[in-house]
């Protein structure tokens, strides 16, 4: 309880400026922070954090320089046996190499999607409204379902093939996930597709809050809208773009749902994300070797967000 | 200020909880049952059971074939049974339960060895030595699987799967083909001939891509014969040796000299059965979980008339067997040793008084001297099991480890890899297994 004392004696002195200072964890109230929450209120999420979060990613550590399987019963330390074997065969740097690639398609079509989207609806219209609405419903779907539904369409005998011999005339059989080098792109666009109403939603956001007098302004200069769009609502949209692209690339870095059920990985592992990797090792019970991989997944994460945060952080100062 | 102090209180926190979190939870009750805890008791098949309860763990597809026997067991017991049903993939959400310290009393598995380790047998599993059903086996079953280093572990129940050549009979007959091929490469010659004639002779479905791995399953019956799987285990032979190799080889020349069906690459196991019973395609190498496949589409007698069934192996016809996890069950060791003898006489009842009620609700072939097959159980099941007792085992049933063959023959047919790559990628994967498993041959 000295901190407690400490922070008391602190505050006592009238010229701290109280907002300041760290919130304190227990101890009786600051009369001036009274109408605010006590700091003792966040430990039970905190405790749910540490239990549910952190000892996992501790645990994740520990166990990724173990030897824990399902076929015995101890589990010893081996040092960093399982990071060379796995660098050394080259199947996780690959699976990696696929869920880098697929996360940056992700991100691109997500965006793409999404800002589209929020510049053809952003007019509060009617039909506008409801479509909005209409788009954000796969957002809310679950994603198992959207892949399933997905690969049932794109089957070669399924609809899409369907429709396409029907318009065409001509019989169409193409198996839109069969190909070793395009399925990643037709994945990423259904993943794109199922995220692109929330993206949309910020999007609509961003382009709400830009100031009229500035559009106003570009207009007396004579501008074009696409000129607009480009020199002055782009830029100004920023902060959602910051939003929109970590999330979508950093989001889907962890992507496992949708994938598993569109392609389970086919065709011959060329969708096979570091997840679907990490499930299929683990299905084995080769624990510590899924463990290892996770570790890695979660580097990589943390080592991409970093940069790319703050790469696009530093385009918004330009603003 | 706070927070920088509370964080290292948090990670010393975590710290100490470390070595509580480095014991294997799935071994907490270790030496509850193993082995050696003198020969287990087999209580009389309908002793009274009242008040026990016992939880028996299934897959979606084997979840109703306990239904009638444990009703009945029930009734004559008075114990009470749960059946669970454990989401697909069933043994990936077994293993990761038993991992974290669940277990049921009893449980659906394949009786192989590498399937057994992968539960850690030895800790996990009562052993079921000297059981009093034994004895009402058919003699040739009675030892076919369900052992791990001589201690048996799972009671067969059904007649397990062996790897063969499902036909459709009209298709060979409006052929002129009466005689069924004598040999993988007589039946290799007899589809070429329907090639010829404009049917397809082969059916494969690389969309799904388990089935993959029995092409080259059945070209190595007679290694297998010969002790391929002990050669494999002691890390004498390899995969990317010729003996494996040239069977792969062998697979994807066949399906270059287009004997399979054009989507090959993209059919599923659902495809698969439509195309057999439509005749669309001559043959399919398969398990019996395919021709449940064609049961849930025709009835018996349609079966009898369209379908066939015969084993295959380079020299002849021998089948390859394949015990899969709907044809038997572990008893797990809980600790509870009322709860681990209520589990062995569920097995008891299941395989002595119980028998014929399973065969006849299953319409299955009986395993059992005593136990007539039920009527109706359709020809090709019948002659399936025929080709049990002087089968030979797969890798599943013999090699210590089960690398994911299929996947990287899949990725073959993708046109992805080369069957080398193909017995490369086989080769690392069974290594890294049984070095997990501590298999002498593979430490370093």
């Amino acid at each position: 309880m000295a901190q407690g004392t400490e922070v008391r004696e602190r505050s006592a002195t009238p010229s701290a400026p109280s907002a300041r200072r760290g919130p304190r964890l227990f101890g009786p109230a600051d009369p001036r922070h009274a109408s605010s929450y006590p700091v003792s209120f966040l430990l039970p999420a905190f405790a749910v954090l540490l239990v549910f979060f952190f000892l996992p990613t501790v645990y994740n550590f520990v166990y990724a320089f173990t030897d824990w399987s399902s076929f015995k019963a101890e589990i010893n330390f081996v040092g960093a046996d399982n990071f060379e074997r796995l660098l050394s065969n080259g199947d996780l740097l690959r699976a990696l190499r696929i869920t880098v690639v697929y996360a940056v398609l992700v991100a691109l079509f997500q965006n793409l999607f999404g800002l589209l989207l929020a510049v053809l609806l952003e007019n509060d219209t009617r039909v506008n409204r409801l479509s909005r609405v209409f788009l954000f419903i796969p957002v809310l779907m679950s994603a198992l379902a959207v892949g399933y539904i997905f690969q049932a369409l794109l089957k070669p005998d399924g609809a899409l093939n369907a429709v396409l011999t029907r318009v065409s005339g001509d019989e169409v059989s193409t198996a839109w996930l069969g190909s070793t080098t395009w399925t990643i792109v037709v994945v990423a666009v259904i993943h794109g597709w199922k995220w692109m109403g929330l993206s949309m939603l910020i999007y609509l956001a961003g382009l709400k809050t830009i100031d009229g007098q500035l559009i106003e302004a570009s207009k007396l200069d004579g501008t074009t809208a696409w000129q607009r769009f480009v020199h002055v609502r782009f830029p100004l949209l920023a902060p959602a773009v910051t939003f929109n692209v970590a999330t979508a690339l950093l989001g889907s870095l962890n992507s496992f749902d949708i994938v598993q059920a569109t392609t389970g990985g086919g065709p011959a592992r060329s969708t096979e994300l570091l997840n679907i990797f990490i499930y299929r090792t683990f299905g084995q019970g080769l624990f510590a070797q899924a463990t290892t991989m996770s570790l890695v997944l979660f580097l990589t994460v943390a080592l991409m967000a970093f940069p790319v945060v703050g790469l696009l952080r530093r385009r918004e100062n330009v603003l | 200020m706070k927070t920088a102090r509370t964080l290292p209180a948090l990670l010393v926190g975590a710290a100490l909880l470390l070595p509580a979190a480095c014991s294997d939870p799935g071994a907490s009750t270790a030496d509850t049952g193993s082995g050696d805890s003198a020969a287990a008791e087999w209580p009389e098949a309908t002793a009274d059971l009242a008040g026990t309860e016992l939880t028996i763990w299934a897959a979606q597809n084997s979840n109703t074939v306990p239904e009638a026997v444990v009703a009945a067991f029930e009734e004559a017991t008075g114990a009470s049974v749960e059946v669970e049903t454990i989401p697909d993939p069933y043994e990936q959400s077994v293993q990761t339960r038993v991992a974290t310290g669940d277990k049921p009393d009893l449980a659906f598995w394949q009786p192989t060895g590498s399937q057994l380790s992968a539960l850690n047998a030895t800790q996990n599993l009562q052993p079921l030595d000297d059981a009093p059903y034994l004895e009402n086996y058919k003699p040739e079953l009675r030892d076919l699987t369900g052992m791990l280093d001589d201690t048996r572990y799972a009671a067969l129940i059904k007649s397990p799967a062996v790897i063969g050549v499902y036909y459709n009979k009209e298709v060979l007959e409006e052929n002129g083909i009466t005689e069924t091929p004598t040999s993988f490469d007589d039946m290799v010659e007899t589809g070429r001939e329907l090639q010829e004639a404009g049917v397809t002779p082969f059916f494969e479905m690389g969309g799904d891509r388990w089935a993959t791995q029995w092409w080259v399953q059945v070209q190595l019956a007679d290694a297998a014969a010969d002790g391929l799987w002990d050669e494999i285990n002691a890390n004498e032979t390899s995969f990317t040796d010729p003996v494996v190799l040239d069977t792969i080889d062998t697979y994807q020349g066949l399906v270059e000299d287009g004997l399979f069906n054009e989507d090959y690459k993209t059919a599923t196991f659902e495809d698969e059965g439509d195309a057999l019973l439509a005749g669309d395609v001559a043959m399919v190498v398969q398990v019996n979980s395919f021709f449940g496949q064609l049961q849930s589409k025709a009835d018996t007698a349609e079966l009898d008339e369209k379908i066939g069934y015969f084993p295959i192996s380079p020299g002849g016809n021998v089948g390859t067997n394949i015990p899969d996890q709907s044809n038997a069950l572990v008893a797990f060791a809980t600790g509870d040793d009322d709860r681990e003898a209520a589990a062995r006489q569920l097995l008891n009842y299941w395989l002595s008084e119980g028998y014929p009620t399973f065969v006849e609700d299953q319409q299955t072939v009986s395993l059992q001297t005593e136990v007539p097959n039920p009527d109706g159980v359709p020809e090709a099941l019948i002659s399936e099991n025929e080709a049990l007792a002087d089968s030979v085992g797969s890798m599943q049933s013999l090699a210590v480890a089960n690398p994911d063959l299929y996947i990287y023959l899949a990725d073959m047919l993708q046109g992805a890899t080369t069957p080398q790559e193909v017995a490369e990628q086989t080769q690392a994967q069974f290594a890294e297994l049984a070095r997990a498993q501590g298999v002498e041959a593979f430490d370093e």
